[in-house]
């Protein structure tokens, strides 16, 4: 059928006319493209415009363009600490969690030892398991015997395995031949060489869309930070963020311009970067 | 296969011999070493910040738990259980929540179904399109949250304005309480659309373009080709992505609490379950019902995904 659809006219002449043509699919996607980012579009010349302006005009571009409102919020909110934190605990996270996910994923694909599927499965079926009910268990764990409450620690800590990141590793170790491994050892590489110098090279685009998927994640957390830390200078940009509407109700123009504060560096990542991201994306689906 | 860490499989002959020969040629192997010093952390880590947290929750919902003297706090049986029910907003945030359920699936599923169909057959810029439409994604929760609070206003917001401008009424949007839940549900879609549209974008990609080639030559149309091939084909990707909306949707909190703060306002009408299990948490500080709150929800949870994965899983694999 392959051969007959290639022919030329057989595909050609009755099907094209009940195909979706590709110019009604390309101003359907342009219309979702606008939708997706021209809400963004608003706020970047949002923050740019003064108060007044802002609840009067109607116009995207700003009449008079002003940073006043960045000095602003700079001088009374500290977004350095919470920036500092966000990437801190943020990056962290996700260094250790690729690391630990990339090792146990080679451990549980390649090694054999008793109660390997037991534990396996005792560590993905926590996943099904909501935040809600450990939430509040592990907040005493936290604070009381590990005196984490309000340290950064204490965010960090919790995200140093994930169970969603051991299954995908495990599935991408899969495809890896134990002949290559079993080579190795023939060969004389210790175990910590062969996996550090054979595995871990191999395995960089999984564990890249890994760190994509961890690091958004975190980034964005939000229910456990607040739960955990409290006092100002200990606080991660979201939740700094999110103090913005009690401490000016409805001062549009500054909440324009925290969120930009916030949203600028990962954009400025995004847009170079956007690539790896949508490939994380869609191996995480593929793989689970 | 008794021997307790092998990596290369020559252990047959270990049964024979005897328990501390084996023991002393594990402990010689190269792979024992690594694998211990890696599995051992994990399950430390899993047993103080998942494991005992867990098995925590259980005993937790069944004490009136103590904050000062824990180790004291009185055996209620379900108590906390039925005191959760009683409370004035139980019934109330677990109709909030299936609804916010359901719009989610009513403006997720379909929607990003057609972009992922478009996405898949346009010819030229597909790249392009899909990092546009995942921008939103990477930008961050509390700011979407903000950025449309201030787009919804109803007096100075820019979609009234717009809606004006065009000569159609003013909406309420977030203010109130008949159009707070649907308008928070689409600001969540707005935001969680391109997670979506790339993961089923990737599935389809992954169907091979010969069976579209075959149905064409069958004379079939696109609405026939959806259904008979995209459809069937995508079966285990559609099931992750509606296990993925409903474990969602039904564990919401930031988008509500940053839109309307922790009362879940106008009126509770947006007054979501994990809401509750979070007041009665952290601002009550019961700890007792809060966690037996939360044990409802993972029954709900487990029951709905279990639901899916029957209903929707195909009993074959291609």
């Amino acid at each position: 059928m392959a051969v007959i659809s290639k022919a030329g006219d057989a595909r050609r002449q009755p099907p094209r006319r009940i195909e979706i043509s590709q110019n009604v699919m390309h101003i359907f996607l342009l219309g979702m493209v606008v939708i997706a980012i021209f809400p963004f579009i608003w706020m970047v010349f949002a923050s740019l415009k003064p108060f007044k302006e802002l609840v009067e005009s109607r116009a995207l571009l700003p009449e008079t363009w002003t940073l006043r409102n960045y000095e602003e919020i700079l001088g009374r909110v500290n977004f350095y600490a919470a920036f500092r934190n966000s990437i801190v605990s943020a990056v962290s996270v996700t260094v250790v969690s690729v690391y630990t996910s990339s090792v146990m994923g080679y451990i549980f694909s390649k090694y054999r030892f008793v109660g390997k599927e037991v534990l396996f499965t005792i560590i993905l079926s926590t996943m099904m398991v909501p935040f809600a009910v450990i939430m509040v268990p592990l907040y005493i764990t936290i604070a009381n015997s590990f005196g984490l409450a309000d340290h950064l620690a204490g965010i960090i800590i919790t995200g140093f395995y994930t169970a969603f990141g051991i299954f995908l590793m495990r599935q991408f170790m899969e495809s890896i031949p134990f002949e290559l491994i079993d080579a190795a050892r023939i060969d004389g590489a210790s175990e910590w060489r062969i996996f550090f110098t054979l595995v871990l090279p191999m395995s960089m685009s999984p564990m890249s869309a890994l760190a994509v998927f961890v690091f958004l994640v975190n980034w964005d957390s939000f229910l456990w930070p607040l739960i955990v830390l409290s006092s100002q200078d200990k606080q991660t940009l979201p939740l700094v963020l999110a103090g913005l509407r009690n401490l000016w109700w409805t001062r549009y123009e500054m909440w324009a311009a925290g969120s930009m504060l916030t949203v600028i560096p990962v954009m400025a990542i995004y847009a170079f970067a956007s690539r790896y991201f949508i490939r994380g994306i869609a191996m995480t689906g593929l793989k689970a | 296969m008794t021997s307790i860490a092998d990596g290369s499989g020559a252990s047959g002959r270990a049964e024979t011999m005897g328990v501390w020969f084996v023991v002393k040629k594990t402990l010689r192997k190269p792979q024992f070493w690594f694998g211990f010093t890696m599995i051992v952390p994990l399950l430390i880590w899993y047993w103080i910040f998942s494991f005992w947290p867990i098995i925590q929750a259980f005993r937790m919902s069944t004490v009136a738990y103590k904050l000062l003297d824990p180790g004291n706090s009185p055996f209620v049986g379900l108590g906390n259980f039925i005191k959760i029910s009683q409370h004035p907003l139980f019934w109330v945030s677990v109709k909030n929540t299936i609804l916010w359920a359901v719009y989610s699936f009513i403006f997720n599923l379909p929607l990003a179904m057609l972009i992922a169909v478009f996405l898949s057959k346009v010819k030229r810029g597909r790249n392009v399109y899909q990092a546009l439409i995942f921008v939103p994604v990477v930008v961050s929760l509390v700011a979407v949250s903000l950025l449309f609070k201030m787009l919804m206003d109803p007096e100075v917001g820019q979609l009234n304005k717009l809606l004006s401008t065009i000569g159609l009424p003013e909406l309420q949007w977030l203010s109130s309480s008949s159009s707070a839940l649907p308008t928070a549900v689409v600001i969540a879609t707005w935001k969680g659309l391109g997670f979506f549209v790339v993961i089923l974008t990737a599935g389809m990609l992954n169907i091979p373009s010969e069976l579209y080639d075959a149905a064409l030559v069958d004379g079939t149309n696109p609405w026939q080709q959806f259904w008979r091939i995209t459809m069937p084909l995508m079966s285990h990707t559609i099931l992750l992505v509606t296990v993925l909306l409903a474990i969602g949707s039904l564990q919401e909190f930031t988008l509500p609490t940053v839109l309307f703060g922790s009362e879940g306002g106008p009126g509770n009408s947006t007054f979501l379950y994990n809401l509750l299990v979070y007041q009665e948490a952290f601002l009550d500080i019961r700890f007792g019902t809060a966690t037996a709150a939360s044990l409802f929800q993972f029954a709900f949870i487990l029951t709905i995904s279990i639901l899916q994965i029957k209903l929707i899983r195909p009993s074959w694999t291609y």
